[in-house]
């Protein structure tokens, strides 16, 4: 690929920011809009959907063959991000396949009535943390499709303990039989997660609080401009 | 064709071995970066698919994910600042090649 | 009237500072000199003046009814919940925020005005950067805290407010805070108001916690209802040092006002305050941010109980008298005045504890406009002497600084409660003075009748009336005819006015409370508390009446009459002709005396603070027989006192210093002069307690640290040595060595095979950890299969 470059020379003039050139692959912008386009329609709908079973007003048909449907869609759609975040050599298509993984999984909660979830899901995870993951590639990549591999042994060895220890943990789930499964727990309101959230949870939730602050003031010390 | 618990376990361990292998093989920072994200992905579904099917209306299951996600992108800052750190010291995220530290 | 137009002339009002500061704090460096101080005049002061003056000419107009009517529909937003209580945010309108509005604006901008003139050659630059600007975003700040403060509807906000005003005073104190007396001073009134707030907070809970809301009128509304019924924070038995707690809520409250404003124990940082420009000392220090404290307690009265109004009363009454003596030993002019402030704001909280609402907040009205004035000739005696503000080397400056003189003298005059008794002539002093004596007086001596009046005033009234400012008591109030016969009478006595009816039925009339029988009990209980004022906070009031004279006096003839003491000082004076122009203004302020405008509008207020429901006994119609008779002999009394006062201090100083000198020489009085000279003590005795307690403490625990644990640790390091070098020559050289080197041999061995995974990378690592993992799970896999099939036939 060729690795064409524009340098933005951003303010204070040390740090560039590198672009992909305007002969960026098509496929990576169709990529982005189309998996942008497909998460949103699908989430607005699976959003719905879910509110709708919670209501009691959808209660025959997910039941059935369209929450077959659903889940088998949206299940597919989750292996196949992850099969392609691990072939992937190039790191935006990574973080491409990543962003589509991330938004099936919010789709996942949504079907487990995890709404409120699934929203933050979308935003933190799918907005928040993977822009800041594409600033990075951005940041520390003279060239974005820059492709460092393992030697050939080791993605072997790596293969066969991956598709072991999938093998065997859906062994496990089969050989497993849960105790308590005949009631299946309706969605919880968002009033309900938060009253438990300054209730039960209130000091893990102040804890995380001051987490957010230590890494905010951490990152910003670690990445600052050396003087 | 009832969709149960172990239909969302099941995707949770491809996500885990997923994000596993990722890690496994990348070179780059970044990379292994988004392997982690992967596993921390599988870890919030197994627990929001065991509080919908174990969880009797306890949201604790939705809220342990709530807080994976408040580390993840935690980590994910930090995470990136390093990676920022190691660029403007080696000039490459390849994290073959940032063995400074090593004996 | 128009809807909501006075509310929001008010607010805006309260927000053209905020603007302002903002602006100068932006802009004001390219704004340059004289520009960003007039900026800081026009927006910060002059807005907010024609706000309040257009407010208050409308306010005047209205009748009783229809100001009820305004203040009753005046918008509450919501602003947060907490809970389910709703922290609403709003302007309070009535006529005592209308007349401190009016007040506050109209001396700070004369202020702000004489700031202009005076900075340009006190803001000196500080890192090449000029100060001016500085100084205005400062003043700006301060007047939008202040606004804020006296139209805030809420406790909340109020607080917040209150907050900010200290934060603006540490800013204006430490102006000059490359001198490190400045820096110094503006600690310790920081310092100093957070102990007080730290009352104010835990009295904010109180009120939140027992009467569920913060907003002015429905606390007390809550409060009244909770006394009637004996619930909510009457049904409380707690108790602390004797005090219940509806009693505790109100100190609480009140301490807040002791440090803002200065009460004796946490009086200590007003006099270093002075280290801050003499237009902040005439603004902050005088004026208005002191008055804030009077001013909360005034809006809190209704939360007050007769036992935290006589602890209120206790602590003005000494501080006007202790603070008085002070003034007189003290020869620095503007440390002078800040005593004499301390002295004047310990008669207002008295008369407040007394119960003489309407005849504080007339007090501080009055007293913020001389004051003000005061400290501007203060300062324009300062500027004008070079910075000398020893009085011991100035004298004889009104042949140079006339309109300074003059003015100062009226000032003088005003403090002193100059007036011809008999008559309704007479400076703002002498009227609100007088007041408060009167009620101090009636509170002292005629309890008997005071009680025999309130028990006519139960039989007579049934209802609880919680509703304040009814409209026909306010009509009474407005009567043109009955103002001028106010101007005579007492502040509790309005309802007198309609002498014509029978005394139970004004007293039906007024919105005192009367008690349910079923809570009988329970009034005795928190009544038992009440008793009359003791005698002596009564004459040492008196007392200070006639030594407030005396030292205002000898301050006012050691620096302006006599003989110059001081060639250079004396050769140098010299007056600047326009900072004399807010000298003028606010000296024919103190002359009109704000007495015909200020005095009906807070007696009108006032119907508000005797719908104090704990109240009965000190305000409102109870003591309309008792004060009538002692208020003529008093009007004589106190307006002799100026006379007096005035007669000693020429008579010790018109001749130089030599006489005072003499006298204080004397065996006698000298004890007393350096205990009044060092303030009573009361710094070094804070040193002596806090700071020296403090690193008492600590060098406590560095004996500690350093004798005793650091003693066992070296023993026990020193056996440890002794036992090392035993095992040392014996085991180790012959028995462990062997051992140890075998081991090292071989580990290199093992560790040449092992080295190979440590690959130190990290997905090797992974690889490592997920394929044992794998390992283990496939393992009991595997074994789970075996036992499963095992069991299973």
């Amino acid at each position: 690929m060729k690795s064409e470059e524009r340098r933005l020379k951003i303010e204070m003039g040390t740090v560039h920011m590198v672009c992909p050139s305007r002969s960026s692959p098509f496929a990576l912008r169709s990529c982005f809009s189309v998996g942008a386009l497909f998460l949103s329609f699908a989430s607005t709908a699976f959003a719905s959907a879910g509110t709708a079973i919670d209501r009691g007003v959808m209660t025959a048909a997910p039941a059935g063959k369209l929450e077959w449907l659903l889940f088998n869609l949206v299940a597919g759609g989750v292996v196949a991000s992850v099969i392609g975040v691990c072939v992937s050599r190039n790191i935006v298509r990574m973080a491409v396949w990543l962003f589509i993984c991330l938004g099936s999984v919010a789709m996942l909660y949504f079907m487990l009535a995890a709404n409120f979830l699934g929203a933050i899901q979308l935003i933190v995870y799918a907005g928040g943390t993977l822009v800041l993951l594409i600033f990075g590639v951005m940041l520390t990549s003279k060239s974005p499709w820059v492709r460092w591999e393992a030697p050939l042994v080791e993605m072997i060895a790596a293969g066969v303990v991956c598709v072991t220890l999938l093998v065997s943990l859906w062994a496990v789930l089969l050989r497993t039989t849960w105790s308590g499964l005949e009631s299946v727990s309706p969605g919880a309101s968002l009033a309900t997660i938060g009253e438990k959230l300054i209730n039960v949870y209130l000091v893990p939730f102040e804890v995380a609080g001051v987490l957010l602050m230590i890494v905010m003031v951490g990152a910003a010390h670690l990445a600052r401009q050396e003087e | 064709m009832t969709i149960g618990l172990t239909h969302y376990l099941v995707v949770a361990a491809v996500l885990f071995c997923g994000g596993l292998f990722t890690m496994m093989t990348k070179r780059n920072a970044v990379g292994i970066l988004i392997g982690v994200e992967l596993v921390l992905t599988s870890s919030i579904l197994n627990f929001v698919a065991f509080d919908r099917y174990l969880g009797k209306g306890r949201v604790d299951g939705q809220i342990t994910g709530l807080f994976i996600i408040v580390l993840a992108a935690a980590e994910a800052a930090i995470a990136v600042a390093i990676c920022i750190n190691v660029y403007k010291n080696l000039s490459t995220v390849d994290v073959d090649r940032a063995t400074r530290l090593q004996g | 009237m128009n809807g909501h137009s006075y509310e929001l002339a008010l607010a805006a009002g309260v927000l053209s500072p905020l603007f302002s500061f903002w602006a100068l704090v932006f802009l004001g460096p390219r704004m340059g000199k004289p520009i960003a101080g007039w900026f800081g005049v026009i927006l910060g002061m002059g807005v907010p003046l024609a706000m309040a003056a257009y407010v208050l000419l409308g306010w005047l107009g209205l009748d009783a009814a229809a100001r009820a009517q305004l203040t009753v529909n005046a918008i509450r937003l919501h602003w947060a919940y907490l809970g389910s209580v709703p922290v609403t945010i709003g302007v309070k309108l009535d006529s005592l925020t209308v007349a401190m509005f009016f007040m506050v604006t109209f001396i700070a901008f004369w202020i702000f005005f004489f700031s202009v003139g005076y900075m340009a050659g006190h803001s000196d630059e500080v890192d090449h950067q000029s100060k001016y600007h500085r100084f205005f975003a400062y003043l700006s700040l301060f007047g939008f805290s202040m606004l804020g403060l006296v139209v805030s509807s809420s406790l909340l906000f109020l607080f917040i407010f209150w907050e900010l005003v200290g934060l603006c005073s540490y800013l204006l104190i430490g102006f000059y805070f490359d001198r490190q007396y400045a820096t110094r001073a503006a600690m310790k009134a920081f310092i100093t108001n957070r102990v007080g707030d730290f009352g104010f907070i835990i009295g904010l809970m109180l009120v939140y916690f027992h009467l569920h809301t913060l907003d002015l009128d429905e606390a007390a509304r809550n409060f009244a209802a909770q006394h009637a019924s004996g619930t909510g924070i009457f049904a409380n038995t707690f108790a602390l040092f004797g005090f219940a707690l509806p009693t505790l809520m109100g100190i609480g409250l009140f301490c807040g006002a002791m440090g803002k404003s200065a009460q004796f124990p946490l009086h200590v940082w007003l006099p270093d305050a002075m280290a801050g420009p003499t237009p902040v000392s005439a603004l902050i220090h005088a004026a208005t941010m002191v008055a804030a404290g009077v001013y909360l307690v005034a809006r809190v009265f209704r939360l007050m109980t007769p036992d935290a109004l006589m602890f209120i009363s206790t602590i003005g009454c000494l501080t006007l008298f202790l603070m008085a003596l002070i003034a007189i030993v003290q020869t620095d002019i503007k440390k002078c005045l800040a005593y004499s402030t301390l002295s004047q704001l310990g008669y207002m909280i008295f008369g407040l504890g007394c119960g003489a609402w309407i005849a504080a907040l007339f007090h501080l009205i009055t007293h913020a406009f001389f004051k003000a004035m005061l400290f501007l000739g203060s300062g324009q005696v300062i500027e004008g002497c070079h910075h000398e503000q020893d009085m011991r080397k100035m004298g004889g400056l009104i042949k140079k600084m006339p309109v300074t003189g003059i003015t100062f003298l009226i000032g003088v005059l005003a403090i002193a409660g100059f007036g011809i008794p008999g008559t309704s002539i007479g400076l703002g002093g002498f009227f609100s003075k007088d007041e408060i004596l009167a009620v101090a007086y009636a509170r002292a001596f005629q309890w008997d009748d005071v009680k025999k009046f309130e028990s006519s005033h139960e039989r007579g009234g049934e209802e609880h009336h919680s509703t304040e400012n009814t409209p026909q008591q306010n009509g009474e109030l407005n009567d043109p005819k009955s103002k001028v016969r106010m101007a005579k009478i007492e502040s509790g006595e309005q309802f007198r006015l309609v002498s014509d009816e029978p005394p139970h039925k004004a007293a039906a009339a007024s919105p005192e409370t009367t008690e349910p029988e079923h809570s009988a009990h329970r009034m005795a209980s928190i009544f038992a508390g009440t008793k009359p004022l003791p005698s002596w906070m009564f004459w040492l009031a008196i007392a200070t009446a006639y030594i407030t004279p005396f030292y205002m006096m000898r301050a006012w003839w050691m620096t302006f009459m006599g003989k110059p003491r001081d060639e250079h000082v004396h050769h140098h004076a010299h007056e600047s002709s326009l900072m004399f122009i807010p000298l003028i203004v606010l000296a024919g302020g103190t002359l009109v005396s704000s007495y015909f405008l200020f005095r009906p509008l807070i007696a009108d207020a006032s119907a508000v603070a005797s719908a104090a429901p704990m109240v009965l006994a000190t305000d409102g119609a109870v003591h309309t027989q008792a004060i009538s008779a002692a208020h003529h002999w008093l009007e004589y009394g106190v307006g002799f006192a100026f006379a007096i006062g005035f007669i000693f201090a020429i008579a010790i100083y018109a001749r130089g210093l030599e006489i005072a000198r003499r006298i204080q020489n004397l065996f006698f009085v000298w004890p007393v002069h350096a205990l009044l000279v060092h303030k009573y003590y009361i710094d070094e005795i804070y040193d002596l307690v806090w700071v020296k307690g403090c690193l008492l403490v600590a060098n406590i625990c560095r004996f500690f640290d350093t004798w005793i644990v650091d003693l066992v640790f070296d023993t026990l390091a020193a056996g440890t040595e002794r036992l090392a070098a035993f095992s040392g020559l014996v085991l180790d050289n012959h028995g462990v060595d062997g051992v140890v080197n075998g081991v090292a041999s071989t580990s290199m061995d093992v560790s040449d095979v092992l080295r190979g995974p440590q690959t130190g990378r990290i997905r090797n690592y992974v690889l490592f950890a997920a394929g044992a993992a794998t390992m283990i799970i496939v393992l009991l896999l595997w074994v789970g299969v075996r036992s499963a099939t095992a069991v299973t036939p």
